[in-house]
């Protein structure tokens, strides 16, 4: 898809970074071959220290990880980020669409009667403030549908075999392929709304500890909703649906655009059972309306819990889908 | 002719053997999204009523109404504009881009037959939109059909015009995805769909008077909901019309040498 030819001496600053970090995350253990020798003379390698059989396990698995998580990030790079064009979409579509949103509902927030129902609605820079929340968060959350929608092309392409039967575990790099997604889409968009919240000076935060737990908020269910979305494709070679239920619809039960009281009943119970309106949730009770750890604490315990179920459900999936290409040929894993 | 009706029958054979269904609904969820979003804002947000400058600046309270003939327009201008202006994009994808600029064929009849086909798919479409939007139970009382058609028709002409530059750039950029999806939002924030560009900076305004989308949408205000005529919307529908000429003009001035630049970066 991307034609152009790269020059492998001069790598990007981003690459320069991720190719090391890679490398380095699974360091070669003393006195296997290629280990590079260090100045001095050579010792006998010093025993480490007995770790125990658990601690140590954990160790390699999150090395590994991290290691899967890194490569993931590299991959992702050097096949979405080839064109600064890119860089702008990410930030020009979700302002242009925030500003068309914003004017959109002007008519009814300025109306006499909507500050009754929502008070929020009578000062400008709330609403404002209301939507552009409601934007990061759908970045993040529509990266991941976009991810996933660029994952199912390892499965049309027959790559998604070969990375199956790589050592990588599964569910690694189903979370890896949503965060590497993530950090590509959503960061610009980070930066420019951090930058502009402050700037207006509209955001009422209870403290600075605040602002670690919103980004968490919203990047834990983030990539707990891209694994499950990526595991789906074990499944389908047809993404499209993903793209066509997950796009707009989305925003519309998720409570982006509205508050989540105009919606009706139904609608509510589909939105709860999303991790973005839980993340909304949080995001605005943090930014927009001073609310403390142990206010917020209900919400981030049923976002813990979804998040949670999201990441069991992509395990199920993973072995569902796997246990079924094994049985109809639609995947070739041996 | 025989070129337009060929391709026409071509585009139509091929579209109804595999209709991209998910596409299209894809497409009709954003128009029956954006209407019930208001809805809910209206009714269950401000109570069923809008601010006076809403009022002033429309000439009328029907923000329902306004919304719906916004969606339609919308739908109806993009669903048109993705598929002309990605005719050409989608032969260089299937490789078969080499083969129609030999063929003795001339470009434009070609570019008519496939819009040709795309206003009778999109027209289906809309009115699948229309019949959500009276569903919901909103009504155009004053409506000028005569009129009206004369606005749709104005907008297919200036739509058909801006996808011949939109093809030509898309075959030059090699890409349609983010060249379609900024002109769509572009139009979606500035000429008056789903609010009255009055809201926005001066800039801007001048901005929207170059897409001929923004003229069009006054017109088919004008006819559907505030009954005016022919002889009331002459000016604005001469705007429309002038401009799509304008951008036919330069489409068919920029598109040789855009199909050149396509074919000698592929081989």
């Amino acid at each position: 898809m991307s034609g152009h030819s790269r020059d492998p001496g001069a790598l990007p600053s981003t690459e320069a970074l991720l190719l090391p970090l890679a490398d380095r995350l699974l360091p070669l253990r003393p006195g296997e071959p290629g280990r590079p020798g260090g100045p001095g003379p050579v010792r006998p390698p010093r025993r480490p220290r007995p770790l125990r059989p658990a601690a140590r396990r954990a160790r390699t698995e999150l090395r590994h990880a991290g290691k899967v998580f890194a490569a993931e990030a590299l991959k992702q790079h050097r096949t979405m980020f080839g064109q600064p064009l890119v860089v702008a979409s990410m930030l020009i579509w979700p302002l242009l669409q925030l500003a068309a949103t914003y004017y959109t509902l002007h008519p009814i927030a300025a109306g006499s009667a909507a500050a009754a129902r929502w008070p929020l609605a009578a000062d400008p820079a709330k609403l404002l403030g209301f939507l552009a929340t409601g934007a990061l968060a759908w970045a993040f959350f529509f990266s991941l549908v976009q991810s996933a929608w660029n994952f199912s092309y390892e499965r049309t392409t027959g790559t998604l075999e070969l990375l199956f039967l790589s050592p990588a575990g599964r569910v690694v790099l189903m979370l890896a392929n949503g965060a590497g997604a993530l950090l590509q889409n959503a960061w610009l968009l980070t930066c420019f709304l951090g930058a502009a919240a402050f700037g207006f000076g509209s955001l009422q935060v209870a403290g600075p500890w605040m602002y670690p737990v919103v980004l968490l908020a919203l990047l834990l269910p983030a990539m707990a909703w891209g694994a499950l979305l990526n595991s789906l494709m074990v499944f389908s070679r047809d993404s499209t649906f993903v793209y066509t239920v997950l796009d707009d619809p989305m925003w519309f039960v998720g409570g982006v655009r509205l508050p989540v009281f105009a919606l009706p009943g139904v609608l509510r119970v589909l939105g709860a059972a999303l991790p973005l309106t839980g993340s909304l949730a949080v995001v605005r009770g943090a930014l927009l309306e001073r609310q403390g750890l142990g206010e917020l604490a209900p919400a981030l315990a049923r976002l813990a819990v979804l998040c949670v179920l999201l990441l069991a459900g992509a395990v199920l999936a993973l072995r569902l889908g796997e246990a079924r290409a094994q049985r109809t040929g639609g995947l070739r894993l041996v | 002719m025989p070129v337009a009706w060929a391709t026409l029958r071509r585009t139509w054979t091929m579209t109804s053997r595999a209709y991209p269904w998910s596409y299209a609904v894809g497409c009709l969820l954003t128009g029956v999204l954006t209407i019930g979003l208001s809805y809910l804002a209206l009714h269950a947000i401000g109570g069923g009523t809008v601010a006076a400058d809403f009022t002033a600046r429309t000439g009328g309270a029907d923000y329902l109404g306004y919304i719906a003939i916004g969606a339609g327009a919308f739908m109806f201008t993009v669903r048109l504009l993705l598929w002309s202006s990605k005719a050409l994009i989608t032969e260089q994808r299937q490789g078969t881009l080499g083969a129609l600029l030999v063929a003795p064929a001339g470009r434009l009849p070609y570019l008519l037959g496939f819009t040709g086909f795309a206003l009778a798919n999109t027209v289906v479409e809309v009115g699948l939109l229309g019949g959500f939007a009276a569903l919901l139970g909103i009504t155009l009382p004053a409506c000028q059909p005569l009129a009206a058609l004369a606005g749709v028709l104005a907008l297919a002409f200036a739509v058909f015009a801006v996808s011949v530059v939109l093809g030509a750039l898309m075959i030059v950029a090699g890409e349609a995805h983010i060249s379609q999806n900024t002109v769509f939002l572009a139009v979606s924030l500035l000429c008056g769909v789903t609010f009255p560009n009055s809201y926005l900076p001066a800039p801007a305004r001048w901005l929207a008077e170059t897409l001929p989308v923004t003229s069009a949408m006054d017109v088919l205000r004008g006819a559907l909901s505030h009954g005016a005529g022919l002889a009331d919307l002459a000016p604005r529908l001469l705007t429309c019309l002038a401009l799509g000429a304008g951008y036919l003009l330069l489409g068919l001035l920029v598109l040789p040498g855009a199909e050149r630049r396509a074919v000698e970066r592929s081989y």
